[in-house]
């Protein structure tokens, strides 16, 4: 009994913390020649921010408007300087969220952006994309 | 006391069975978790400086995205007022970064077409290694 209590512990820590990080609706699009992402390849303070496909701008999971990202933005920036930004956009986002994103970002100092896409998928999660394409 | 001789020696497998099902679920529920990801890095010009911030001796690059002239399809690419596809966009990236990979590429996205096609254009651009990517939205 203890080894299934044990396992199921593992099981929802495991999948809990990975539901809270991010948006799950999120399709990102393919984007194979990109600098690849590893979990050492952006510094700790990095931020990042998810569009959903009807605009909704989140980070960890959290609803925010424009404007409460430009002033966490700047927060940071007053405390570590210079940080990475990366966007985590879905494939079907209106450029216009994405718009207001990248202008809250600038307008609090920070003008090299990043976007979010797959390398390779190992998954196969993203049917919807490839029916779009083809 | 003295230990009483063990009548059946015999192993009992059940815990490491339970402990090797255990790390066999573990790793299949977390290895199941991993795309692997990328990120294509783009510089968001300053709106008040844009003009004096590409000096006059580089030549840039253009890239649109918008909407065909008819409105008939949102997300296209036009190159040289142009629609192209991926691959035709991919041809003349390669000429350019040919000559050049530290040409600067300026993408215009207009507000209404979707994430993708903006990815798909920088995707190519880092695909003929051109890095000085900046995106002005419409």
């Amino acid at each position: 009994m203890i080894d299934v209590v044990f396992e199921l512990i593992i099981f929802f820590v495991v999948t809990l913390t990975e539901a809270q990080k991010k948006d799950e609706t999120i399709e990102l699009e393919d984007g194979q020649h990109g600098v690849v992402l590893t979990p050492d390849e952006l510094p700790a303070q990095h931020m990042q921010i998810d569009v959903a496909k009807n605009g909704r701008i989140s980070m960890g999971n959290v609803t925010l408007l424009p404007d409460e990202i430009n002033r966490r933005v700047k927060e940071k920036k007053a405390r570590w300087g210079e940080f990475p930004i990366l966007i985590r956009a879905d494939f079907e986002t209106p450029h216009a969220a994405v718009h207001r994103v990248m202008d809250a970002c600038t307008s609090a100092g920070i003008w090299k952006l990043s976007f979010m896409a797959i390398g390779e998928d190992k998954t196969h999660e993203r049917k919807r994309i490839k029916k779009v394409r083809k | 006391m003295a230990r009483r001789p063990q009548e059946n020696p015999a192993l009992d497998m059940t815990p490491m069975i339970d402990v090797v099902f255990e790390l066999i679920i573990f790793f299949v529920v977390t290895i199941k978790q991993e795309d692997l990801y990328t990120r294509l890095n783009v510089n968001r010009p300053a709106p008040a400086s844009s003009a004096s911030s590409s000096p006059s001796d580089d030549i840039s690059v253009t890239i649109e995205i918008g909407r065909r002239y008819d409105g008939s399809a949102q997300g296209v690419i036009l190159y040289n007022k142009r629609e192209v596809k991926r691959a035709e966009l991919d041809q003349y990236l390669r000429e350019i970064a040919h000559t050049s990979t530290k040409t600067p590429i300026i993408v215009k996205c207009d507000d209404a077409s979707p994430h993708k096609a903006l990815v798909d254009v920088l995707d190519i651009c880092y695909k003929n290694k051109l890095y000085s990517v900046s995106v002005f939205s419409m």
